[in-house]
């Protein structure tokens, strides 16, 4: 019996984008040899310079890129065994994305409920309680039978969070979710999370939202060109990271932010 | 002049060709939509062989005159396998496979367009890749594909006029269709060109009154955020 | 069991389908241009224009031929006694209706700033639209004609229904005389390598010419 709700072992991944002429391949590391453990409870942050790889690495965890190498695992189970069932294993993951993705032909509460009623096989009624709870908790009671279009991005991206959180999931990874939002809209997001973090909620999240890290992470990894270079709580990078790379990222980070 | 006009048998071949115009036609687009779909996915999710397969069925069914395929599904095809099928059936189905053709790439390029993102969303709430394009990809793909299957339907039935040349009648009377009666007509009561002016008008009314109720039909199931990418 | 010359007389029929739909799609471009540009820039008159297309959309081409040879024939023998003429003017003007959305198509593409460029540079409306949307508006529109034409070869079997011995019709007269089917599966074939490489070039041609533009 594992303590671990999740753990990556040496997870290696590598993609290769077209260019423009013929022949033309890029080749990308996004993942060299990461590992990571997440227990109960844990709220992790990852963050680190654009197109480091962080976004993939999560997407890896939650074997919506498959690994070109290493171990994936949610609890006993290994998800990166051939002939695993992945559909059921990422079901008990909740996955939250920095362009939200909602189900575009269906509502809010539509969208909530699909996974309950087509994944966890729920009937009806209770899909449909259960969709109004987790839609409750993200505070967007007001407008459950509006389509995705017609939502503002900060209403939208907490509708995804309900969506993640519906099925009760032994984790929720966050891919930085308030990133492709508008400045004013993000604030909601962030309480939301908040409030989740209060409850116990396990999550990983990807993101750039660094007062929001402070307050409620409790481990922060600096991840840059594939690897993790640094680990530790906020209060180690917001006063004085070991390494240069991470003091480097950070002091620029801080200028930004205090001015 | 006129006689013709007032004569109920002119009608009754009327009713006739204009519901067999009909019927072969909704049906074509019908059927052609169902096995569009199975082509589409097929096409995105087969192996090398079922794309191959799909691309000569694609081929030959779009790269040639509908007016060949129909002599070919009515003639070669029992006399080359040497079975005995009913003409009126062969008729439906060639239809039917013909737009199925076509409508693969509309599908395709409907499913396309949501594909990436909302497949993805799907598998991340735990749903199976089949699971995903039912209950996600498809009827988003249906919606934005609406005007596409419309205009299919206006080309087919146009195309519909050449079952008056092939040999085939759906009633006693010999009608197959409602080219099939302006050319009765005008045999039997010597007159032409109105003849031709009012089955032209016939077509028109029907082609465009159905236009007319699926577009009102597509802005109605339209869903705010779903739309066909204009493409330029 | 198989005749040679049975294949020629197939063949012979090529020249005219290519001649019809030649004609036809040059007819339908020198129709169709002027009417797109007519439909997005002089707002007037689009409704003309309008109903134009939807007669075009609503009538079957067969029906059209009908009327215009049988229908017209006996009073205005000159042109419409003649078979090959009677083709070409009913698929051209079906083409034209067909290529001036083509054409709206790319110039909604293209956009305002060429014509408002054009004007502010002292070129009037009209010579703004014919030095600088024309050129674009045909590399816009590579892949929308390529399947236009061949379009027009399939339907260039329509000429069946006046009795000119294109490809299909002589398929017809092989079935009665020699009683064996399989030409028709023959002509099919004909049809497809008749279809396939226009369309593929064109799409090809209008690739590169899009890349030289810089899009």
């Amino acid at each position: 019996m594992t303590d671990y709700v999740m753990e990556a072992k040496h997870v290696f991944k590598t993609y290769r984008i077209k260019g423009e002429k013929k022949g033309d391949v890029k080749v990308v590391d996004a993942v060299k040899d990461v590992s990571l453990q997440i227990r109960k409870g844990d709220i992790k942050l990852i963050f680190g310079p654009s197109g480091s790889g962080k976004s993939t690495f999560l997407r890896c965890m939650a074997m919506l890129d498959i690994p070109d190498s290493g171990e994936i695992w949610l609890g006993d189970e290994c998800l990166t065994k051939p002939g695993v069932d992945l559909n059921k294993a990422r079901a008990r993951i909740g996955f939250v994305f920095q362009h939200i993705y909602l189900f575009k032909h269906l509502t809010a509460i539509g969208n909530v409920e699909l996974a309950l009623r087509q994944v966890l096989k729920m009937p009806k009624e209770d899909a449909r309680k259960r969709a109004m709870a987790a839609l409750e908790e993200v505070k967007v009671t007001d407008c459950i039978n509006k389509y995705p279009a017609q939502l503002s991005g900060g209403q939208a991206q907490r509708v995804g969070i309900a969506r993640a959180i519906a099925r009760q999931p032994d984790i929720i990874l966050l891919d930085e979710p308030t990133s492709a939002l508008d400045p004013e809209l993000t604030g909601e997001v962030i309480d939301t999370l908040r409030d989740l973090a209060h409850e116990g909620t396990t999550m990983l999240i990807v993101s750039h939202e660094m007062p929001f890290a402070q307050e409620v992470a409790e481990e922060m990894i600096f991840y840059d060109e594939g690897h993790i270079i640094e680990t530790g709580p906020p209060s180690l990078f917001f006063n004085a990271p070991n390494t240069d790379r991470a003091k480097q990222f950070m002091t620029r980070i801080i200028n930004r932010t205090t001015r | 002049m006129t006689y013709w006009l007032t004569d109920p048998r002119t009608w009754t071949w009327i009713l006739q060709g204009l519901s067999a115009t009909v019927a072969i036609t909704l049906f074509g687009v019908c059927l052609g939509l169902l096995l569009g779909t199975l082509l589409a996915i097929g096409d995105l999710y087969g192996g090398k062989v079922s794309k191959g397969i799909i691309s000569v069925y694609v081929e030959f069914f779009r790269g040639s005159p509908l007016f060949v395929q129909v002599f070919i599904a009515v003639y070669a095809v029992p006399a080359l396998f040497n079975i005995r099928i009913d003409h009126n059936f062969l008729a439906f189905l060639v239809f039917g496979l013909n737009s199925a053709g076509y409508q693969k790439g509309y599908v395709k390029g409907a499913m396309q367009t949501v594909l990436d993102d909302q497949m993805t969303a799907g598998l991340s709430v735990g749903m199976s890749k089949w699971q995903t394009l039912r209950h996600v990809i498809l009827p988003q793909a249906y919606r934005i594909v609406i005007p596409a299957w419309t205009n299919e339907f206006c080309s087919l039935t146009k195309s519909s006029s050449v079952l008056a040349y092939v040999g085939i009648s759906f009633f006693a009377s010999g009608i197959s269709d409602l080219t099939s009666v302006g050319i009765a007509v005008s045999y039997q009561q010597f007159v032409i060109l109105p003849v031709w002016i009012v089955i032209g008008l016939i077509y028109l009314a029907w082609i465009t009154g159905f236009s007319k109720i699926m577009d009102t039909i597509y802005e109605k199931k339209k869903i705010p955020g779903i739309d066909l990418e204009i493409q330029s | 069991m198989f005749d040679w010359n049975h294949l020629i007389f197939l063949l012979e029929g090529v020249p005219l389908t290519l001649s019809i739909s030649l004609i036809s799609f040059l007819v339908g471009i020198a129709i169709g241009l002027p009417l797109a540009f007519t439909r997005v820039y002089e707002k007037e008159i689009s409704f003309v224009v309008d109903i134009y297309e939807k007669v075009f959309r609503g009538i079957p081409e067969i029906v059209l031929m009908l009327l215009f040879f049988f229908g017209l024939g006996p009073f205005f023998p000159t042109p419409f006694n003649n078979a090959f003429f009677v083709v070409c003017f009913v698929l051209g003007l079906r083409s034209a209706a067909n290529q001036s959305q083509i054409y709206r198509g790319a110039i909604r593409g293209i956009g305002d700033e060429q014509m408002i460029a054009g004007t502010s540079v002292g070129l009037s409306k009209w010579r703004s639209i014919w030095h600088i949307m024309v050129p674009q508006v045909f590399t816009f529109s590579t892949a929308g004609l390529g399947s236009e034409y061949a379009l027009l070869i399939k339907d260039s079997a329509y000429v069946y229904v006046l009795a000119l011995l294109d490809v299909t019709r002589r398929a017809d007269q092989l079935r009665f005389s020699t009683g064996d089917y399989t030409w028709y599966i023959i002509a099919a074939i004909i049809y497809i390598a008749l279809t396939f490489p226009i369309a593929f070039s064109l799409d090809k041609w209008g690739n590169r010419r899009k890349k030289k533009i810089g899009l």
